[in-house]
């Protein structure tokens, strides 16, 4: 589903975030990217729908090199990638139907299909009947949940999620993580970067390690450490 | 299909609200200069229609009085073909009635009423007369010999009026062309900051827009349309101004009555027409064109 191929990202031309990183990522699989702070997890993440293009080797998603793929074709390329931030990214004047529904609206579903899916995705995520407060009426865990029905509501076949549970306790943090097992059990892959050890361990899940740009380990099944 | 077009309208709409300040320095500055660029177009037609009965390096036309005969018409192109080395005889042109009277009926665009009254009886016929070169000042001198022969009704010299009004038309299309064009540089910086700004109030939903696959062109034509709204508008207050003053000028001028000429110095109502239909698409077309760069200049989240 997605392979790195000796991928490198230097930034301004000296800060090296990236170096030579090789790994694949199979059809549903869970991936966890951990690593301190400026280790290069945000980086690979972005690699992956195309944010940032390496300055060597190749990203290759769904069976395409992503950094030879012309500008017009990488909005349909991201709409098969739903993206889950840490701070949710939510549009604040928008109510959690709207907010959700804005994701379909842009990349011109139909309105049918938009009044269908989104509260199927919504009931997905345990948000019903809070279709119509607005984000600053939610939970941060709610919160989360809402920017996860919006990054799942087309199906994509990858989800790429940055520190999801970093603003959150951990028992709400637990509560998006079981969300986001369900979701890849439905054969969606996904990537997750975090330091959060707590929540890698009791995963198990496999598990890239990044310090200062190289990958240092890739075990199956794996701890923090 | 229906749904993207409301969406369209919707966030234009929204945006032109939350910007009205900018919005509105936009379209004033370009209904300025838009004013100006159609006014240059009204003025140098005006100047041109003024001089172009003097166009081809006519220097003297002599007016024939309406009663002459055939055989006294002869006669005075033969007394101009006399003087062969003076008057360059290739060049000489006669306008019977029906080239007189549409000269007339384009020299007098402003004045329909004086218009109406011509007929075979009370306008002269002409004779356009160009010298060779360097034989203007002999030509000036035989002039009153001209206006003895039987018929002349009127001699009259290019260099009484031409070289003043030359000089003038010449002076008002730099100032015009200069201003028109430093008001245009600056209603399209407005506009482009307009943009830019309302790109930046938007830059969260336009982050989120493009991370789900939103293209270029779906963000871009809400900003585009609200530039061309813009230039629109500012072009349809410049049309106003420009049907306000040509009227008034049209007027005044119609007033200056007597033997000058400047009743000329006005433009018909298509040519009018025309240059604010231009002035409309110009405005629409730059609103729609620098939006759409600041747009595309902004859109790398």
């Amino acid at each position: 589903m997605i392979r790195l191929e000796n991928v490198t990202k230097i930034y301004n031309s000296e800060v090296t975030a990236l170096r030579d990183a090789t790994f694949d990522v199979a059809k549903g699989e869970f991936v966890f990217l951990v690593g301190p702070s400026g280790s290069g997890k945000s980086t690979l993440l972005r690699m992956m729908n195309r944010q940032e293009s390496p300055e060597k080797g190749a990203v290759w998603v769904a069976g395409r090199n992503i950094n030879e793929m012309p500008d017009s074709k990488v909005p349909h390329l991201r709409r098969n990638i739903g993206n889950i931030f840490q701070d949710y990214k939510l549009l604040l004047n928008k109510t959690v139907h709207e907010n959700v529904a804005f994701a379909l609206e842009v990349i011109g579903r139909p309105k049918h299909v938009i009044r269908q899916q989104v509260p199927a995705v919504l009931d997905l995520v345990g948000l019903t009947g809070k279709e119509d407060r607005f984000p600053h009426q939610l939970s941060g865990g709610e919160q989360q949940r809402v920017s996860i029905a919006r990054a799942f509501v087309n199906r994509p076949l990858i989800l790429l999620a940055d520190e999801p549970t970093g603003n959150l306790d951990p028992a709400t943090g637990e509560g998006i993580m079981r969300l986001l097992d369900r979701i890849n059990k439905t054969g969606t892959t996904v990537v997750m970067a975090t330091h959060d050890q707590r929540i890698v361990n009791m995963m198990r899940k496999r598990v890239i390690q990044m310090d200062r740009g190289i990958i240092v380990r890739d075990q199956a099944r794996g701890v923090y450490e | 299909m229906l749904s993207r077009l409301a969406y369209t309208f919707r966030e234009t709409g929204a945006s032109l609200r939350r910007n009205i300040t900018l919005t509105v320095a936009a379209i004033l500055t370009s209904a300025v200069s838009l004013f100006l660029v159609g006014g240059t177009f009204l003025v140098q037609r005006g100047f041109d229609n003024l001089l172009s009965k003097w166009a081809g390096g006519v220097q003297m036309i002599v007016y024939v009085s309406p009663t002459a005969t055939p055989d006294q018409v002869t006669n005075i192109k033969s007394a101009l073909e006399s003087s062969p080395t003076v008057v360059d005889v290739g060049k000489l042109e006669y306008l019977n009635f029906e080239q007189s009277l549409a000269e007339a009926k384009r020299l007098l665009a402003a004045d329909p009423t004086t218009f109406r009254l011509l007929n075979e009886a009370n306008l002269p016929t002409e004779f356009k007369v160009v010298p060779k070169a360097g034989q203007l000042n002999v030509l000036v001198q035989l002039a009153n010999g001209f206006a003895e022969v039987p018929k002349v009704q009127k001699v009259v010299l290019a260099r009484d009026q031409v070289e003043q009004i030359s000089k003038l038309r010449d002076f008002v299309q730099t100032v015009t062309v200069g201003l028109s064009v430093l008001l245009l540089v600056g209603a399209l910086i407005l506009i482009w900051t307009t943009i830019r700004t309302a790109m930046f109030a938007r830059r969260r939903e336009i982050e989120v827009m493009k991370l789900v696959g939103a293209t270029n062109w779906f963000i871009r034509i809400p900003f585009m349309l609200e530039g061309l709204i813009q230039g629109l508008i500012g072009a349809l207050m410049s049309c106003g101004f420009l049907l306000f003053f040509n009227r008034l000028w049209t007027n005044g001028v119609v007033k200056l009555k007597g033997d000058n000429g400047f009743i000329a110095l006005v433009v018909s109502n298509s040519f009018l027409n025309l240059v604010m239909l231009l002035v409309v698409l110009f405005g629409m077309a730059a609103g729609a064109i620098a939006s759409g760069v600041a747009a595309s200049r902004f859109l790398d989240v």
